[in-house]
């Protein structure tokens, strides 16, 4: 009886909740509340990246990492297509390049010039045409130290003092580690340059070279470089003057032209 | 402008790096870096009216480490062997240590300091110094930034003497 009288009395009072809220006082409660719902929703719309970005780029991290295949899956067609279009476009460079380079070289004015100087193969001119070698960097070191006495380069090496020094140290960590006798580091190969040392008694010096390199350059590079060598350790005012040590680089490596062939 | 090289001796993870980072690039990292036994740094340091060029060779460990090329010793100007102050198996055989280190690189005298200061109490700092029988010249700690520059220094001058 008491319960039934409980319900009663409750559902009159939610009657009278729906009377006020849905019949005449509705339309006062919109006016007041919908403006403040558009402006909650007009901040969170100009500022959802600073509210949310932090979380969605830590779920988008977790997400990455946890689903790697999948990622990788989803941007290997697009990455295939743009490697694929810059392989063609090079591969066509090279082409026109190697065709200039055969209409130029194997004119009757080329090989008959080349015929009374002798040299090298039909191959050999075209690659050393096409990938010209190139002196980039000299560095002129103490050997047991590795301080740096000289250099010259094409590019603008801002840690050369530290170039020398890790260069020496990997020198003699090669020369000990796989040396059976005394013998030197002599090349090293990085990319498409490659890094020769010429050893002397107090210094060495090292070379490094972009492009193709073929006997004839390597010669004239080595017969250059004991050139300089000599100059240098006759002269050894040159040890104490970088400037002066690097004009002489210059002058015997690099205005010095290299004939490739 | 003159150039010396000099060298950084001591074991694994005793702060070798993280001293010549401070002093380098004014920085600290908790980054270990593993090398072929040595890292080489550069810096130019005023001492007496003077630019000095230091060429700074990061060598993990001594002769009694087959794996560090003892041409790595060669041509130094000046040498500083740094131990952990934590941990005593960075320098319970110090003597030794610096008999080799003077033995590779034909110094004469070799800069000790000691690492980590910020991981001792007073006491503790006291009770290692006192174990020690060579004389520590400087006491350092890389993360604190403390007497970092003063033990460069201490061996720029050692490198122009």
């Amino acid at each position: 009886m008491g319960k039934q009288a409980e319900d009663n009395k409750n559902d009159s009072r939610f009657e009278l909740l729906r009377e006020l809220l849905l019949e005449d006082d509705r339309d006062k409660l919109a006016e007041t509340v919908h403006p403040l719902i558009d402006e909650k929703i007009e901040n969170l719309r100009l500022n959802f990246p600073e509210y949310f970005g932090e979380a969605i780029t830590k779920a988008i991290k977790v997400q990455i990492r946890d689903s790697q295949d999948e990622v990788v899956e989803a941007l290997y067609p697009i990455l295939g297509k743009l490697v694929k279009k810059f392989i063609v476009a090079e591969i066509t460079k090279l082409s026109d390049n190697i065709n200039r380079t055969i209409k130029e070289k194997l004119s009757i004015g080329s090989i008959i010039k080349r015929f009374f100087k002798g040299g090298n193969n039909n191959a050999d001119v075209i690659l050393q045409e096409v990938f010209e070698p190139i002196i980039e960097e000299v560095f002129v070191i103490q050997k047991d130290s590795g301080l740096l006495v000289g250099n010259f380069s094409r590019g603008n090496i801002a840690e050369k003092d530290m170039i020398s020094g890790m260069l020496t140290a990997i020198k003699s960590f090669a020369e000990e580690a796989f040396s059976k006798e005394k013998q030197n580091l002599e090349d090293i190969k990085f990319e498409t340059f490659q890094l020769s040392i010429q050893n002397f008694k107090t210094l060495y010096i090292a070379t490094v070279i972009s492009g193709v390199i073929n006997i004839k350059f390597k010669e004239n590079l080595h017969d250059n470089l004991n050139n300089l060598a000599e100059i240098i350790l006759r002269d050894r005012s040159y040890l104490a003057n970088e400037e002066k040590l690097s004009k002489i680089i210059q002058e015997i490596l690099i205005n010095k032209n290299l004939e490739p062939f | 402008m003159i150039a010396k090289k000099v060298l950084l001796v001591g074991n694994f993870g005793v702060g070798k790096t993280s001293l010549i980072r401070r002093f380098v690039q004014n920085k600290f990292s908790e980054d270990y870096i593993s090398t072929i036994g040595v890292r080489v740094s550069s810096k130019v340091v005023e001492f007496e009216n003077n630019e000095v060029k230091l060429l700074i060779w990061d060598v993990a460990g001594t002769s009694g480490d087959e794996k560090i090329p003892k041409a790595y010793f060669l041509g130094a100007s000046a040498a500083m062997f740094v131990f952990d102050l934590s941990r005593s198996e960075t320098y319970l055989t110090i003597e030794n240590y610096i008999e080799s280190i003077k033995d590779l690189s034909g110094l004469k005298e070799v800069t000790i300091v000691g690492n980590k200061r910020d991981l001792l109490t007073k006491e503790e700092l006291k009770t290692v110094t006192d174990s020690i029988s060579v004389k520590i010249n400087i006491i350092t700690s890389a993360k604190e930034d403390a007497n970092v520059e003063d033990a460069f220094l201490k061996l720029a001058s050692q490198a122009l003497k």
